[in-house]
């Protein structure tokens, strides 16, 4: 293999990663905090796309411009259904937790399929096919701009966490609900909150991926499978993990995809989750057996 | 199985076995399951639309995956989510015999419960070796499904992405083929029926128990003599014996399989978890009773009253999921075992428990 | 020989050494307490003898047989039953139900399993919640199922964790009964408890563990003049005994 096309690969493979790293992000928040792993996070993503072909189609905004709307939009969604759904089984029997957020993707994928039907559909930019050419590479512009928001949504968000009072405060309930609780934070604003951002920054991960990219209803649960994977691999409820996972699982796709195929390339991380799972399930970052 | 009765009634054959029965929850279950296994044996007699009658076949066949998942499941309370692999083990391995083999289906279905089970033996020990609870566990089902369906896509001798199929000839009994639906709805009522029968003696029985000690408490059900490992195994492979002979009559009723259709999480919550779970999970009538309610109910919302718009079905299912974790966490028959144990109270000095389960 | 040999069990976790060189003996019939500070490594004894640690070094030896690392389910099925310090219900089952788990150690027959359970619950008190959940017993009743549990296996030796805690006087009175009961029926004990009161009306012997060692052993009565014991232990107890 040539050079070019290895670090080709790369570049793609970091690409779709940076997308990856944002759901991830997004579900292992929402993990962290509330131990609780959302089984409808990938009907988010979704949400975003359809969010941004709402806006273009109707109101020929470029997607970009979307993604506060998304994000306001999708942030209040997610805290309602925390708020009014998912609040009630945080401690019931995670066979009910599981119940209840596959019913609430099941949900969301009908609504999307009542109202815009199973059609594919796609968006249109002009700037869908546009390249730069550096290093002897090709850089898609609209993936590079996926690449960077993300990059720098993630920092953002990693930033917020660490050294704002709220960010704090998450990250004091993830460690301990009840020390956090005795410490005057409001655990149950805390989990709004969370669940919020959490499914909030999956569906900016969707607006990203919109230019030119085919949307269906049922595309979430792909993601939500890929975003188990890296939430795993990167040990549960690590932010960093969560990130690097993402980048690390798009370059092994990118790679599987170029030896074996577009339709099988998913059988890397599917292997890589089934290794994880039964070798080192607490994943990279965690103790030996989880 | 009759608790004491302080007040004297009178007493003769029919009043004692209906106390026998109405007195004890399990069995009060039972003859529900019954009474809805006779009305949908009769349904022939007034449904004569093959359109209605495909729903209640297909509705008797979720039945019958009901209640396979819901031994796994409902009984012993592991999270194995993807069931429908087993499903897809038996289904392929029923068509594969009959359109390469020749093997007919009567025998192929049982040969696919077989290469089921051993494939459960299989998740079974892989789960337990390497220590896959709760979350882990249900994530390693759904990486499964996913894994097989990547195979799937691409072994040849299985159709790959084509899938496979058989064209309907002419109707021949030992072919499982025939001209109109009802003969189906009778085979898949007859698996109803054997389901069933097997759901209940397990219940009833010492593996039962250990089942459900399992499900409450694994530790103090090893503490008691209970080798948790064994039990466990066995539940997944009865569940999935028992899903890969409904997955062979499954194939043999809808003609085709191909991996996209049948590793799919969206069926297998319409097969597998939205029948038990509305029903009840972890009870006897649960499954039956739940399957009745989603699959017409679906289906009627998606023809009826929106025209065919497509979604209106995962919008039913995906309410009811939500509405019945909500309010009815014990699902259907929860709600049929309360308003039970009022009626005993009212009509008889009884005064049962609390309890689930019902004297044993 | 003695029913039940413990022979210098350690258990550690990573660093922190949770029991170091225990060894303790029980005869049949006998009952045996075994108290100390709160952390002293009772329930890691207990967890390690019932199978559900494996001791890093030593030996268990019931009725001449070694049983050291043996699943919980197979000791149990020897004839040493444990319970739980904070009790395990069955929680969604029936009373009957949790009972006849137990039962069926012994038999496959469910008419068999019924009838002992039932015979237990009487023994217990208990016939009046038979058909009652679990879940919604009151805290003196769970801890009489636990030990209803426990019986229903025909043990030869029952581990009780603490079965007195939490318990007010008058029915820690009717526990003690129970518990004198039980061992007229031939089972030995080996009981862990806090409730002062209780061990010493109840123990032939007392092992006294401080830190995951041994630092005492003999009749109730020495036990309380030890200067080690009072030290680590008793000395605390004063203030524990007032009620």
């Amino acid at each position: 293999m040539s050079p070019e096309i290895f670090f080709q690969i790369i570049v793609n493979g970091l690409f779709t990663g940076g997308i990856y790293a944002l759901v991830a992000v997004g579900l292992t928040l929402i993990y962290g905090v509330m131990v609780i792993v959302n089984f409808a996070h990938g009907e988010f993503l979704m949400l975003g796309i359809y969010i941004a072909f709402l806006g273009n189609s109707l109101l020929g905004i470029d997607p970009y411009m979307i993604i506060p709307i998304a994000l306001v939009l999708i942030f209040g969604l997610g805290a309602l259904i925390q708020r009014g759904l998912v609040q009630r089984v945080l401690d019931a029997h995670p066979l009910n937790q599981i119940i209840l957020l596959v019913g609430v993707g099941m949900l969301l994928v009908g609504l999307v399929q009542f109202f815009f039907s199973a059609e594919p559909k796609a968006i249109h930019v002009p700037y869908e096919t546009a390249v730069i050419s550096a290093f002897g590479l090709r850089f898609a512009i609209a993936r590079l701009v996926a690449f960077f928001a993300s990059m720098t949504i993630s920092l953002l968000l990693y930033l917020f966490l660490h050294y704002t009072r709220i960010g704090k405060a998450i990250r004091a309930v993830s460690q301990s609900r009840d020390a956090a609780r005795l410490m005057g934070i409001n655990v149950n604003f805390i989990y709004y909150l969370t669940f919020g951002i959490g499914v909030a920054i999956t569906a900016v991960a969707g607006v990203l991926l919109s230019p030119n990219h085919r949307m269906i209803p049922t595309m979430g649960q792909g993601y939500s499978v890929i975003a188990f994977v890296v939430v795993v691999l990167g040990t549960m409820g690590n932010f960093i993990g969560a990130f690097l996972g993402g980048l690390i699982i798009g370059v092994v796709e990118a790679f599987a995809g170029f030896y074996l195929g577009g339709d099988v390339k998913i059988i890397a991380s599917m292997l890589i989750f089934i290794l994880i799972l039964l070798f080192r399930p607490a994943g990279l970052f965690g103790r030996k057996r989880a | 199985m009759t608790a004491e009765i302080s007040k004297k009634t009178s007493s003769g054959p029919v009043r004692d076995w209906f106390r026998g029965v109405l007195l004890d929850w399990d069995r009060t279950q039972m003859l529900i399951c019954f009474l809805l296994v006779g009305l949908l044996a009769l349904a022939p007699l007034f449904i004569h639309s093959t359109y209605y009658l495909g729903i209640l076949i297909l509705a008797t066949i979720y039945a019958f995956i009901g209640i396979s998942w819901n031994i796994v499941a409902g009984f012993t309370g592991q999270l194995l989510i993807a069931q429908i692999i087993f499903l897809a083990a038996g289904a392929y391995t029923t068509i594969v015999l009959y359109n390469n083999f020749l093997i007919s289906p009567w025998v192929g279905i049982l040969i696919a419960g077989l290469v089921a089970g051993l494939f459960g033996v299989v998740v079974a020990f892989i789960t337990l070796r390497y220590g896959l609870k709760v979350d882990y566990f249900a994530l390693f089902t759904i990486a499964l499904m996913v894994a097989l369906r990547t195979l799937f896509l691409k072994w040849k001798y299985v159709g790959g992405a084509v899938g496979m199929w058989f064209s309907l000839t002419d109707p021949a009994f030992d072919k499982m083929i025939f001209a109109t639906k009802e003969p189906y709805l009778y085979i898949a009522l007859g698996l109803v029926v054997i389901g069933l029968l097997v759901q209940y003696r397990i219940y009833r029985s010492k593996m039962g128990k250990y089942f459900l000690a399992i499900r409450e408490d694994e530790d103090a059900a090893a503490a008691l003599g209970v080798n948790t490992s064994l039990y466990k195994t066995l539940a997944v492979v009865i569940g999935a014996a028992m899903a890969g002979v409904g997955g062979g009559f499954y194939v043999m009723y809808v003609t085709f399989i191909e991996p996209p259709q049948v590793f799919n999480l969206g069926l297998n919550v319409e097969i597998v978890m939205a029948g038990p779970i509305i029903g009840g999970l972890g009870s006897l009538a649960g499954p039956i009773v739940g399957a009745l309610l989603n699959k017409p109910f679906a289906e009627i919302m998606r023809g009826a009253l929106t025209g065919g718009r497509s979604g209106s079905s995962l919008i039913v299912y995906g309410s009811f999921l939500i509405l019945t974790v909500m309010f009815m966490p014990r699902g259907v028959t929860g709600v049929l075992h309360t308003i039970y144990c009022w009626i005993i109270r009212r009509f008889t000095s009884e005064e049962l428990g609390d309890n689930q389960n019902g004297p044993a | 020989m003695a029913l039940l040999e413990v022979t210098g069990i350690t258990k550690r976790f990573g660093g922190l050494c949770a029991v170091n060189d225990l060894s303790l003996s029980l005869d049949k019939g006998q009952i045996l307490g075994l108290i100390g500070p709160n952390g002293a490594g009772k329930t890691t004894a207990f967890n390690m003898v019932s199978g559900f640690y494996k001791p890093d070094e030593g030996d268990i030896t019931f009725e001449g047989k070694i049983i050291t690392g043996l699943r919980p389910d197979i000791v149990c099925k020897l004839g040493l039953t444990r319970t739980f310090q904070v009790v395990k219900p069955f929680p969604q089952l029936s009373v009957r139900d949790n009972v006849m788990v137990g039962a069926y150690n012994r038999t496959n027959n469910r008419r068999e399993s019924r009838q002992k359970a039932e015979e237990i619950i009487e023994f217990l008190g208990m016939q009046d919640v038979v058909d009652m959940t679990a879940g919604s017993l009151s805290v003196a009743y769970r801890k009489r199922l636990e030990i209803a549990k426990a019986l229903a296996t025909d043990p030869k030796i029952i581990l009780l964790d603490e079965a007195m805690a939490g318990l007010r006087p008058i029915e820690t009175d009717h526990m003690i009964d129970l518990v004198r009961q039980v061992s007229k029926q031939g089972i030995a004990l080996l009981l862990v408890e806090h409730v002062m009161r209780v061990i010493m009306s109840l123990a032939e012997r007392i092992v006294v563990i401080h830190h995951g060692e041994k630092i005492a052993e003999g009749e109730p009565q020495e036990i309380c003049q030890d200067k080690a014991v009072i030290d680590a232990y008793l000395g605390e107890v004063e203030i524990d005994v007032k009620g």
